[in-house]
């Protein structure tokens, strides 16, 4: 065995890493780390932004009024429905046009410096564009489905309650299916091309050919990058804040969460609210690595 | 075969077409938007009769959109610089040193990346008050850290991966410890990764939206999107589309450009980061 | 200049042990080359005395000190990788200077002896110049290079002429005989390649799941092979060996029943395996003759390989054993021919069932 002494070489390499982790690991405990925790504490009293150091504990009060205020349960639903239905497009889109880029096939270039600039543009300014395009009164939007004759009269995109939340989602998927063909366009060009050849020569159809053998290989990488944008579209706040404000129809549960926090200085209530998001987005994140199967792995 | 083939081959440029018209048609929409100066701003018409940059000069005398930029450049510079210089050694730590506990780690980086801002919010708040930073630059700084550290270190630990293990062997037989093998092996060799990373953290911090918004309160310490978001016109209740606009546009394009530019170099980043499958 | 001394040396990752306790003495200025089927321990056994990696018992010295816990500068030894691992951001000046840089040898020093190993291997032109520009066997020098400026004790080489094409290797292997003889350093040189060992080495070590199985000089572990599995390595093309049946001792040597009925006495040295015992025997290809007249022994030809300057018979015996025939290049002869083989009793191998040489 070697002296114990006198550090070897792997010893010093293995302190080495730790003095180069403690910068990184000090920071992410400052901003991440004991944020979250006071997060969790604060959701257990009834500190206000005014008092954050006055206050008293209340126990689980916060969580019981949480569950009975139905503006959260529509922040739930609408988050959860905003997830599913965009990330659902976005995957079924993205796929698509990875299919079309990763085909060698004349304006590629084109449609991938074209479809990254709804990813390069702020969450902000595009659901402020988009914002302007669905203006009640000025909106192109509704000027084209009039002109075209698909609406008798212009509608109020964002302020119908049954209209915000879809249009909402097509500013969403507007905005990341981008992101979803980039990760799905580099999973396939990882394929080895062969096995579409030696499918060609086996005269197997283009369908088949993706059902049994595209799909199933991408898969992995299509399921990380699914699990990604999940959790992204779980946390919206910009997109909504942004677009309809705090209303109730289009509300999520970040929204939710910051109304209370800040414009109602309620920091216990708030917290209890942003401790709840916390737990669904641990939830869908352990379904996702049991269930899909999805390997994140950086660590070979 | 030749009929089928050709209106495929149509079929298919269309869809293309298609595709790329409703990736840019909003953002061509904005530059139309911004033109219009007055009461254009309520005509739909595809070119302005009378463009005008009467919007562009609004938004930096009316507007202290100036200084908003001015704010997001300090703030998301000065937040990648920090998080690339902490981020290259731990990326070394862990992308390139065996130890116990490495698989943890990495997996508590990757959720801390994941896990929603508006949970640290309240904690982050009494931190930056605390701290004196509220309605500051030094608050973002701190405040984006949060997700731009977490995406330096998991891009730059597996593009740290990929260096060849015989180059720090003969940096070792050389005399080379840790940190040296760090500064002068590996870092001259990671240009391409260092900019690319960099770049989408600079692109994240600088589409940031939350903390800026709640961290800042005055007109002249906000960023550009809450400038652009909470941009207000002469009355309360009418929003100046037309400065929004010109807002947005002033922005997005150096954006693009940079993006347009990089695109490789952005595509290997945002698989390395994202995708291992 | 020093040699490197080995005790037990053992070496396990996680469970598994690769290397079971390995004993050399490598005398100072000796050139050995350590040999053996891919995932034998060689490569491991060169970065245990490189320090890349750490023993997991047994001693190691250089030069008489215990080296174990020593980091791979502090050990006197340089190394030459495989992809010459050359730093791709710095010139071939600066590659070779890097070492004494770190260690903080003066300007002037440095310059010198980068300098005289350019000199040395004929790359002063190439100086500037960053690894990109360089083509494989100019990175080899640079790389080869920057070992000798740091003036090891002992040189370690990882088979560095691998990743060269045939040509390329063939001189470069001329050069390290050359830098060989003009250094008189202690060389230690990793290689699957048996030619680059038989032709440089003054001894080699034949290792074979993580042990020594015979270190020697190379004509020693050509024609006093302590194994089955040495006769069968050092060699090209390799040994053939046939099942044979001993009929007992008799004059220091052991008279077997060869296929068809042919007697053949083989010299051994320990004690003889009792009458009937089955053994293997051992004949190089170069070593089986063709019979005069119609004696000897009976193979039919299965195929023919020539090379020009020799000619490759594969035959089968009567009983169906292969053997391979090397031949003259001009030979007529044909797939599907008779042939009347001549073995002799002195170049001749006997091995025991444990594959042990008698």
């Amino acid at each position: 065995m070697s002296d114990p002494q006198t550090p070897s070489l792997m010893h010093q390499r293995r302190r080495a890493a730790w003095l180069f982790l403690l910068p990184m690991l000090t920071v992410l405990a400052g901003v991440a780390g004991w944020p979250l925790f006071r997060t969790v504490f604060f959701s257990f009293t009834d500190a206000t932004l005014a008092t954050l150091d006055g206050f008293q504990g209340v126990g689980l009060d916060n969580y019981l009024w949480l569950l009975r205020d139905p503006v959260w349960w529509r922040a739930v639903w609408n988050t959860l429905l905003f997830t599913v239905v965009s990330v659902g497009i976005e995957t079924t889109l993205g796929l698509g046009i990875a299919l079309i880029l990763n085909a060698h096939l004349p304006g590629r270039g084109l449609l991938r410096a074209a479809v990254l600039i709804p990813w390069a543009i702020p969450t902000v300014v595009s659901a402020q564009m988009w914002g302007w395009m669905f203006h009640d009164l000025y909106g192109v939007v509704n000027a084209i489905l009039m002109g075209l004759g698909l609406i008798a009269e212009p509608r109020a995109w964002t302020a119908d309650p049954d209209l915000a939340l879809p249009v909402v989602i097509a500013v969403d998927v507007w905005k990341s299916t981008p992101f979803m063909a980039l990760l799905i366009l580099a999973a396939l060009q990882m394929l080895p091309r062969d096995l579409y050849e030696a499918a060609r020569v086996d005269g197997v159809h283009p369908v088949k050919v993706f059902f049994r053998i595209t799909l199933p290989l991408i898969r992995p990488a299509l399921m990380v990058a699914v699990l990604f944008r999940t959790l992204d579209a779980l946390r919206v706040f910009d997109l909504m804040y942004v677009l309809t404000g705090n209303s109730r129809s289009t509300m999520s549960m970040s929204v939710y969460a910051r109304q209370y926090l800040i414009d109602f200085q309620d920091v216990g209530y708030g917290s209890a609210a942003a401790t709840l998001l916390v737990l669904v987005l641990a939830v869908a994140t352990v379904l996702a690595v049991t269930l899909g199967r999805v390997r994140v792995d950086a660590g070979r | 075969m030749g009929l089928k083939r050709m209106i495929g081959r149509v079929a298919f440029a269309l869809l293309v077409l298609g595709i790329v018209a409703w990736a840019v048609f909003p953002f061509a929409w904005a530059i139309v938007t911004s033109l219009k100066a007055g009461s254009a701003l309520f005509t739909v018409e595809a070119w302005p009769s009378q463009p005008s940059l009467a919007n562009y000069t609004a938004i930096f005398k009316e507007q202290p959109f100036g200084r908003n930029i001015l704010n997001s450049l300090l703030a998301a510079s000065s937040v990648v610089a920090l998080s690339l210089g902490l981020a290259v050694l731990a990326a070394y730590a862990l992308g390139r040193v065996r130890f116990r506990g490495r698989g943890l780690l990495l997996f508590v980086v990757l959720g801390v990346s994941m896990f929603p801002q508006v949970a640290v919010l309240s904690g982050l708040f009494e931190l930056v008050r605390w701290l004196g930073l509220y309605n500051r630059i030094g608050s973002l700084v701190l405040s984006y850290l949060i997700f731009t550290l977490p995406f330096t270190v998991w891009v730059l630990t597996t593009f740290m991966r990929e260096l060849p293990k015989e180059l720090e062997e003969a940096a070792m037989v050389d005399g080379a410890g840790p940190f040296v093998i760090v500064t002068r092996v590996f870092l001259p060799l990671m240009g391409p990764a260092l900019a690319a990373t960099g770049l989408l953290a600079f692109i994240a911090a600088w589409n940031e939206f939350l903390f800026a918004l709640t961290f800042t309160l005055t007109d002249d310490a906000r960023t550009v999107p809450v400038a652009i978001a909470l941009m207000s016109g002469a009355s309360q209740y009418e929003l100046p589309w037309g400065q929004i606009m010109a807002a947005s546009v002033v922005v997005t394009v150096p954006l693009i450009g940079l993006v347009l530019l990089f695109q490789r170099r952005i595509v290997s980043g945002l698989t390395a980061g994202a995708v291992k499958g | 200049m020093a040699g490197v001394t080995l005790r037990g040396v053992r070496k396990s990752f996680g469970r598994i042990e690769v290397i079971h306790g390995v004993d050399l003495d490598v005398a100072d200025g000796e050139f050995v080359a350590f040999v053996g089927p891919s995932g034998c321990g060689k490569s491991t056994l060169l970065r245990l005395i490189a320090g890349l990696e750490e023993p997991s018992g047994g001693d190691l010295s250089i030069g008489g000190q215990r080296v174990n816990d020593r980091p791979p500068a502090a050990r006197g030894i340089a190394m030459v990788f495989q992809s010459y691992a050359l730093y791709p951001h710095m010139t071939a000046y600066d590659n070779m200077a890097f070492g004494l840089t770190l260690s903080r040898t003066d300007k002037r020093t440095i310059a010198e002896r980068v300098r005289a190993a350019a000199r040395l291997l004929q790359i002063e032109d190439l100086l500037d110049r960053k690894p990109r520009d360089l083509s494989g066997g100019q990175r080899q020098r640079v790389a080869i290079g920057r070992a000798i400026v740091r003036e090891p004790q002992v040189f370690l080489f990882d088979e560095p002429l691998s990743n060269l094409d045939a040509g390329l290797r063939v001189q470069m292997r001329l050069e390290i005989a050359k830098l060989k003889a003009d250094l008189r350093a202690t060389m230690i040189y990793v290689t699957h390649d048996q030619v680059e060992a038989m032709t440089l080495a003054d001894r080699i070590v034949v290792l074979n799941a993580g042990r020594v199985e015979q270190a020697g000089t190379p004509l020693e572990l050509y024609h006093r092979p302590r194994n089955r599995f040495v006769a069968g390595f050092i060699g090209s093309p390799a040994m053939n060996f046939l099942d044979v049946v001993s009929e007992g001792r008799a004059d220091g040597s052991v008279r077997v029943w060869l296929p068809g009925g042919v007697p053949l006495d083989v010299a051994v040295g320990g004690a003889a395996p009792p009458a009937g015992a089955p053994l293997t025997l051992g004949v190089r290809p170069e070593h089986v003759g063709l019979a005069d007249g119609g004696a000897g022994l009976v193979a039919t030809i299965l195929a023919v390989e020539r090379l020009g300057g020799e000619t490759h018979c594969h035959a089968a015996l009567e009983d169906g054993q292969r053997l391979l025939v090397r031949l003259d290049g001009d030979r007529p002869v044909a797939a599907g021919e008779r042939l009347r083989l001549n073995l002799r009793g002195e170049t001749a191998h006997l091995f025991g069932p444990d594959g042990r040489r008698l």
